[in-house]
């Protein structure tokens, strides 16, 4: 039973450069050949407190972090099997304490391709296997190098696998995939002390450790309704710093553990709402934060 | 079949991914250079905290024709032909001058130790003024340079003294080989020894934790010339006796120079920030608040003619309430509430804050290139270094001194909507401090370098107006900065001239 192209959880659609934004650009939907689907989501993250390394802290010199983001997304099915996925996301940061600027403007684009490479049924019980590939790349020069930013400023090649089941009503996605964070250039030498030689530079050019991301989500999901839980645990592959008096923000090890809920309704004909929430578990080097997602998603 | 081989590959795409390890960056190789002059007079150079290189006398070598050197010579050369890779290395590592590996390292150590106590995950952090832990500042970098690079100086020159008094001849005349290039000046004594040793000396007095790892690259460096056929061990014993002599020497300027009290361990700022005859007073901005850095920074003996600096105190700045400060208020306002992201970039650029070597070895990495570009001996090198560290110090002390005198506050602390692309320093405004050691460095090393005075002035132009950019220094900060900076600057030329170099 493959599922019509737009009673699907877009939620999750947002870029998949950004940590705070990489909740995956895959879900385990498929659109189905020639169908496209086209979807605006406000997202509303906030944190007070965030992890510096894995130890949690509050920062008066930051207060509460604010950051609001406008993200268009778009699918289209260019064969039965294959699914191009583009988002292109807008991002506004401001700090409630302090004396850091506000960020604000268009992040990275990213694209994906997902293939269904075996499609199996036993009885009632469907399984699909997919991998898809996407890459992402700044859209401006933006500020990477501050705590308050809307992005590392990399370029991320993303690799992943997907498993997804699905029986009557109930579905269940796994996937495993493994970003590669390209090097970033920041605006000063680099010049601090680093025993370990993360950054053995004496130019501005960094390396952004790579992560691995694993997810799993279950829900159920009819036409006119679906709504799911999910959980995601990205880790930092390669050794990197913690956020630090005058160490670079592309080069920290960021990780984490989030959990969260999504419901989207059709409205009329094509049209849908979508909605969300989600908070942090555990972190690294990444900010506390709950989110906020709504968003209407139209098929074409 | 076709699906199971893309699906197959695409597998082994996403183990490979997951196998590779991150590119390293490194900083390339650079090539060795001759230097361009052997400067026969060097002995005759005024020094700097030594009266004159007379002052020490380094004993008779034995003659060339004598058993024992003969001996030497034979042990360096058969002794080249059994150079270990690890020997080779260090040989390579240290023919890229001593001068300036000694400057990297004064600048790895100033970033190392230049950290601020961390308050939010430690709230109950001491003092960090604990001499054996020092913190860095930028008072404190640009004293570390200065130090380091007038030891060297003055130890090259009584070394270049004794060379050309005993003209023992360079290794390669007497058909020695070397691995690397190497200087032809006379061996006797090793400016090697002698950079090594005043370095080690002067670095392990201002970072005493360091002192071990500091002693085995000192060694490394003496022995590396013996792999190097650049030295015999008689040559390092002389260079490395009169380094102690002159280290001693500058230690006990260092002493006396009063950074010790800098810090102001009986908080005599809150007495005199009550009576700063400015009419709005400079409150810290972080929290949790601090104390200012370095109160007394402003007392600290300068290395050119004290009587004349003092002369060069800018004046009053604006009140608050004058329309002067309100327009460059608005100005600050406007520029960060417009901020660039070229204007950013600068600001960031220039920053050279917490966890960095600190503008003073930002200039000295500007100097390391010219330096090199220019291929200057390693007596020249320390000039050059030596020249400029002293004057980015006392640029650094006079801003210190008008700091504390005035307290204006920063920008953001009279407009608290001016938000700042760096960090906003824990201390008075005004002067700006960037300036005047940005333009003392440009103005000198324009001196020095004069091909590339334009590039030189424009950085320190860009260094000091990037204080602007950032949001944390008003333009007439600026402007009384460069004013001072390029005064002490023109001080240092005035020296420059008249110190025997041509």
């Amino acid at each position: 039973m493959r599922l019509t192209a737009y009673t699907v959880l877009i939620v999750l659609l947002q870029s998949l450069a950004y940590q705070t934004h990489a909740q995956g650009l895959v879900d385990g939907f498929m659109r189905g050949q020639r169908k496209a689907s086209l979807a605006v989501i406000g997202s509303q993250d906030t944190y007070d407190s965030y992890y510096v390394g894995k130890t949690e802290i509050r920062n008066p010199n930051i207060g509460t972090v604010t950051t609001q983001a406008l993200t268009l997304v778009g699918t289209y099915g260019l064969g039965y099997d294959l699914d191009l996925i583009v988002a292109v996301p807008y991002i506004r940061t401001e700090a409630s304490a302090g004396y850091s600027p506000k960020q604000e403007g268009f992040q990275d684009i990213s694209a994906a391709l997902r293939w269904e490479a075996y499609d199996y049924k036993f009885g009632k019980l469907r399984v699909s296997w997919q991998f898809a590939l996407g890459y992402s790349v700044p859209l401006q020069n933006y500020v990477n190098d501050a705590l308050v930013a809307i992005g590392r400023g990399s370029r991320n090649f993303d690799a992943r696998t997907l498993l997804h089941f699905k029986t009557g009503k109930f579905f269940l996605t796994g996937q495993y995939g493994y970003i590669r964070r390209g090097q970033v250039t920041l605006d000063h030498v680099v010049n601090t002390y680093d025993p370990g030689q993360v950054n053995p530079a004496s130019g501005s050019t960094v390396n952004s450790p790579d992560v691995t991301d694993m997810s799993i989500r279950t829900g159920i999901i009819t036409k006119p309704f679906a709504a799911d839980v999910w959980i995601q645990r990205q880790t930092p592959y390669n050794e990197g710093t913690d956020i630090g008096p005058g160490i670079p923000f592309p080069t920290n090890a960021v990780g984490f553990t989030r959990a969260g809920a999504s419901a989207y309704l059709r409205l009329i004909g094509k049209l849908g709402l979508t909605g969300g929430y989600s908070v942090t578990l555990d972190g690294r080097n990444i900010g506390k934060f709950t989110r906020i997602t709504g968003g209407l998603v139209v098929g074409l | 079949m076709k699906k199971s081989f893309l699906s197959i590959g695409l597998s082994v795409v996403l183990l490979w991914m997951a196998g590779c390890k991150e590119p390293t960056i490194d900083e390339g190789i650079l090539p060795f250079v001759e230097p361009a002059t052997v400067d026969p007079d060097g002995g005759t150079w005024r020094t700097i905290v030594l009266k004159s290189a007379a002052d020490i006398t380094v004993p008779q070598p034995t003659a060339a024709t004598s058993d024992t050197y003969q001996k030497e010579l034979t042990d360096i050369k058969n002794g080249l032909l059994s150079i270990s890779p690890e020997q080779n290395t260090a040989v390579n590592y240290w023919a890229d001058g001593g001068v300036r590996r000694w400057n990297q390292i004064a600048r790895q150590l100033v970033a190392k130790y230049n950290v601020v106590p961390d308050y939010l995950t430690n709230p109950n952090i001491g003092s960090p003024s604990d001499p054996a832990n020092p913190m860095a500042s930028p008072s404190f970098a640009a004293r570390v340079y200065a130090l380091l690079s007038v030891a060297q100086y003055d130890a090259l020159v009584v070394a270049w003294r004794a060379k050309y008094q005993y003209n023992r001849p360079a290794l390669e005349r007497q058909g020695v080989i070397g691995r690397v290039p190497i200087a032809d000046v006379p061996s006797y004594p090793s400016e090697d020894a002698a950079i090594a040793e005043t370095s080690y000396q002067i670095l392990a007095y201002l970072f005493p934790n360091e002192a071990g790892w500091l002693k085995a690259k000192a060694t490394e460096h003496k022995q590396s010339r013996l792999w190097a056929g650049a030295s015999v061990p008689s040559d390092l014993k002389a260079g490395e006796d009169l380094a102690s002599i002159v280290a001693t020497t500058v230690l006990d300027r260092a002493r006396s120079d009063r950074f010790a009290t800098a810090h102001d361990p009986t908080n005599s700022w809150q007495t005199a920030l009550a009576s700063a005859p400015f009419d709005v007073k400079w409150k810290s901005l972080d929290s949790p608040v601090r104390a200012p850095m370095l109160p007394l920074g402003g007392r600290v003996k300068t290395w050119y003619d004290s009587t004349a600096l003092a002369k060069l105190a800018p004046a009053a700045p604006p009140a608050t309430t004058s329309t002067e400060f309100q327009k460059a208020l608005g100005e600050v306002r406007d520029m960060a509430s417009a901020r660039t992201r070229d204007q950013w970039s600068s600001s960031s650029f220039w920053d050279d804050g917490i966890a960095t070597y600190m503008l003073a070895g930002h200039w000295n990495v500007i100097a390391q290139d010219l330096i090199r570009d220019a291929r200057q001996n390693e007596l020249r090198s320390a000039r050059t270094y030596a020249l400029m560290n002293r004057a980015m110090q006392d640029g650094s002390t006079a801003s210190w001194a008008t700091m504390y005198r005035y307290f204006v506050p920063r920008p953001s602390q009279v407009d608290p909507t001016i938000k700042t692309s760096v960090a906003i320093p824990n201390y008075p405004g005004y002067p700006s401090d960037h300036a005047p050691i940005s333009t003392a460095a440009g103005t000198i090393l324009a001196y020095l370098f004069p091909d590339q005075a334009s590039s030189l002035n424009a950085q320190a132009t860009e260094a000091a107006l990037s204080r602007l950019y950032g949001g944390i220094q008003y333009r007439f900060d600026v402007d009384e900065g460069t004013k001072l900076g390029t005064a002490i600057g023109n001080v240092a030329v005035t020296t420059a001239k008249v110190d025997g170099a041509k």
